[in-house]
């Protein structure tokens, strides 16, 4: 009956106040897209390594499993943590909840579409979703939504001083939108071959930096404050992170292109602007350790908490690898090979989750006034489980393409390899078919760590212990 | 004595909900369910509520926050358990006072008065400023007409091959960029502005931007149905004419390997 399934959904979501019950359903969504996601990195990394068993080839598979971590899971997600915290920061009660609730469902249904576009072969091939234009499109105006919701918020504001999440906030919702529009743009029939390469390669940067690392690391300045009751450490790191990551947004693309057919001052460019990168992942980490000076003892006590630390320093050993494969002595070995793909794969199968759950561990249990079952144990396990797994991805396939990288110019030098453009595979022999394979089993054990992060979230939706839950409330004599 | 539904209905909260909350509430308070769920009722308070049921994040934290006696007013309410109004009435709390922090810690959430509208402003020029410097600028072409040119001249057919490689994935595996370093010596002719390949952006099989002086279309198609270790991909024999098109056309000038 239509009623009382309605009635049970909205207690499943807390039954609080309905922005938190959008937040909730943006978590559950989130989360379901993740272990999907993680699936199909898994299964990508097998083509990768048995091509010729794959029924899928990589290509197509790799811009599936991107599109459900990156569109399904970090933009779904942050999204949410956005509409947890805005209220709760600016004391106005989230604008435009039914266009949030519109948003959600449009971009989980357009994501599960285009996956399936790029599956049956419709896909246009491009970094990092492979999207047809006609589905890129609307997804374009879905990723408008966040930024009308959050404008809407904070025209309505009552406190009138904006703490530092409000700052990436605002980056992260005005920032998506443009970044898909203009990514799209590049995508168009009309583009040249050098606009279609730059932009997939500044999309997939752009959503990594200034997206999942932007709104990522400003809602756990939020939930890490929160959580541990001490005042932020620094508004002036803050303030650094948040720019410099805005301003490292598109090099690590650009990076890859380094000695191809753009302009050369691109290379240069790339290398010396892809330095904010690590400095902003840095400055943002360090502000959390100096917030948790004295509390480190505590630490774990706090759902959440561990994993944003701990994601926060995996962001600055993401960044710092990317800014040295921007160097162009090292892109001239590493461009083109799986280098980069273990930095993508580390961004969007350990950052992303990490970040992710520094707010959303923290925050559904208050939504729906239950407590994360067994939760330090869970939580440890996450996080130990997505540190190693996506940690050995990352070393694995950062290995496979400095050897990769090197044979190449080993072989070209040695005239071994006359033909050496005639394959990566005979230019580098087994070692690197050996490393792709440990890169497997570190993806097993990454997805391991994605179930348990869809374990916490889910089984404390259906199964936590009651406690007290955080309910959003209109002041006394506050007009609607 | 009110019982949950009776509760729930005037709160217009679901029953579990509210029975959830009144156990938890009760638990907190060291009274029983029923006592809370009276009260919620309308028959009085719980008196033995403790304070720390009830706390206010209000901003401050920074230099010119205010101190904590005089906090400013709460952005964040956290009530337990359930607020007995539904959203979005302004509502009575059910217990207590709920607007008022009650647990004698500082605020912590602290921000400083500023205009969020000039962060709008500053995030909008830098993503301008970035997207000049690293989308639209790198995509002019800029090599002057000269003596060669990496426009390969596609058919009908060989342009809807192109469009056939980007849907079957081919440039996820296969790079069509040959660049002046060592590593791609022996691949083709440099690969220059004007292309109109498909870049690609990893090389997990060979460079395909020379590929029509290095193969023959047999051996392209017995390589796209599974030859070679590369995957099998089942084409409609249209559509493989089509991708082996684009493949043939994939000659540069400039001379092969």
């Amino acid at each position: 009956m239509a009623t009382s399934r309605s009635s049970d959904i909205r207690a499943l979501l807390g039954g609080g106040a309905e922005e938190d019950q959008v937040a909730v359903s943006h978590f559950l969504i989130g989360a379901g897209y993740l272990v999907l996601g993680g699936i199909l990195a898994l299964f990508a990394l097998l083509s990768l390594r048995f091509p010729d068993q794959s029924p899928v080839s990589f290509g197509r598979i790799e811009l599936m499993s991107n599109t459900a971590l990156i569109l399904g899971f970090a933009v779904t997600t942050l999204t949410g943590g956005i509409y947890y915290a805005l209220p709760r920061l600016t004391g106005a009660r989230l604008a435009r909840v039914g266009l949030a609730r519109l948003g959600l469902f449009g971009l989980t249904g357009l994501t599960g579409l285009g996956m399936l576009s790029v599956a049956f072969g419709y896909g246009d091939g491009f970094q990092p979703f492979g999207i047809p234009w006609w589905i890129d499109i609307p997804i374009a105006l879905t990723v408008f939504v966040p930024a009308l919701v959050v404008f809407a918020t904070l025209a309505n504001r009552v406190e009138q001083r904006s703490y530092v999440t409000i700052w990436f906030v605002i980056g992260g919702v005005v920032w998506l939108p443009l970044l898909y529009v203009t990514s799209t743009l590049a995508s168009l029939p009309f583009a040249n071959s050098l606009f279609d390469a730059f932009g997939g390669g500044f999309l997939t940067a752009g959503m990594a930096n200034l997206w999942i690392l932007t709104v990522g690391m400003g809602l756990f300045y939020y939930s890490l404050v929160k959580e541990v009751g001490v005042p932020l450490a620094s508004r002036q790191l803050a303030a650094a992170g948040f720019w410099s990551l805005g301003f490292a947004a598109a090099w690590w693309g650009a990076a890859q292109f380094t000695f191809g057919p753009g302009p050369d001052w691109v290379d240069g460019v790339a290398a010396a602007f892809g330095l904010a990168l690590p400095i902003g992942a840095l400055a943002n980490a360090a502000n959390y350790s100096l917030t948790l000076e004295n509390s480190w003892e505590k630490v774990s006590e706090y759902p959440g908490v561990t994993s944003g630390v701990i994601g926060s320093y995996f962001a600055v050993v993401v960044g710092s690898l990317a800014a040295f494969g921007s160097f162009p002595s090292i892109a001239s070995a590493v461009s083109l090979t799986s280098f980069w793909e273990g930095i993508e794969y580390a961004a969007l199968l350990g950052l992303a989750p990490m970040l992710a759950a520094g707010t959303v561990f923290s925050a559904v249990g208050r939504l729906v006034g239950r407590e994360i079952p067994d939760h330090q144990r869970r939580v440890r396990r996450f996080n130990a489980m997505t540190v190693v797994g996506a940690g050995g991805v990352l070393i694995s396939l950062v290995a496979a393409g400095l050897y990769s990288g090197y044979s190449w110019i080993g072989g070209s030098n040695s005239a071994a390899y006359t033909d050496v453009g005639e394959g990566w595979a005979q230019a580098s022999g087994t070692t690197v078919g050996t490393l792709i394979l440990i890169a497997v089993g570190f993806g097993v054990v990454s997805l391991l760590g994605q179930f348990a992060y869809a374990g916490v979230v889910f089984g404390t939706v259906t199964t936590g212990k009651s406690v007290p839950q955080e309910v959003l409330v209109s002041r006394v004599g506050d007009d609607e | 004595m009110s019982d949950v539904n009776s509760v729930a209905e005037k709160m217009g909260i679901p029953a579990d909900l509210v029975s959830r909350s009144a156990d938890a509430r009760a638990a907190a308070a060291g009274t029983t369910s029923a006592d809370v769920l009276s009260a919620w009722g309308g028959g009085g308070a719980v008196t033995s509520a403790p304070p720390e049921v009830e706390s206010t994040e209000a901003p401050p934290d920074e230099a010119d926050a205010p101190t904590s006696s005089q906090p400013e007013p709460p952005a964040e309410t956290v009530v337990a358990p359930p607020d007995p109004a539904p959203m979005p009435a302004p509502i009575p709390a059910p217990v207590g006072e709920p607007f008022v922090p009650t647990t004698g810690e500082p605020p912590v959430l602290v921000g400083v008065h500023d205009n969020p509208w000039s962060i709008v402003t500053g995030v909008i020029g830098l993503f301008v400023a970035v997207l000049l410097l690293g989308l639209v600028g790198p995509s002019i072409p800029v090599d002057e007409p000269g003596a060669r040119t990496s426009a390969v001249a596609l058919t009908e057919a060989g342009l809807a091959g192109r469009d056939l490689y980007g849907n079957l994935g081919c440039a996820g595996c296969h790079t069509q960029m040959v660049r002046p370093i060592i590593a791609d010596v022996g691949i083709g002719p440099v690969t220059l502005s004007d292309t109109n390949q498909v870049l690609g952006v990893r090389r997990f099989g060979p460079d395909l931007s020379n590929i029509g002086n290095r193969m023959s279309g047999a051996q392209m198609e017995s390589t796209i149905s599974g030859g070679a270790g590369h995957p099998a991909s089942t084409l409609s024999e249209g559509s493989m004419d089509q991708l082996v098109t684009y493949l043939l056309e994939s000659a540069p000038s400039g001379g092969g390997s």
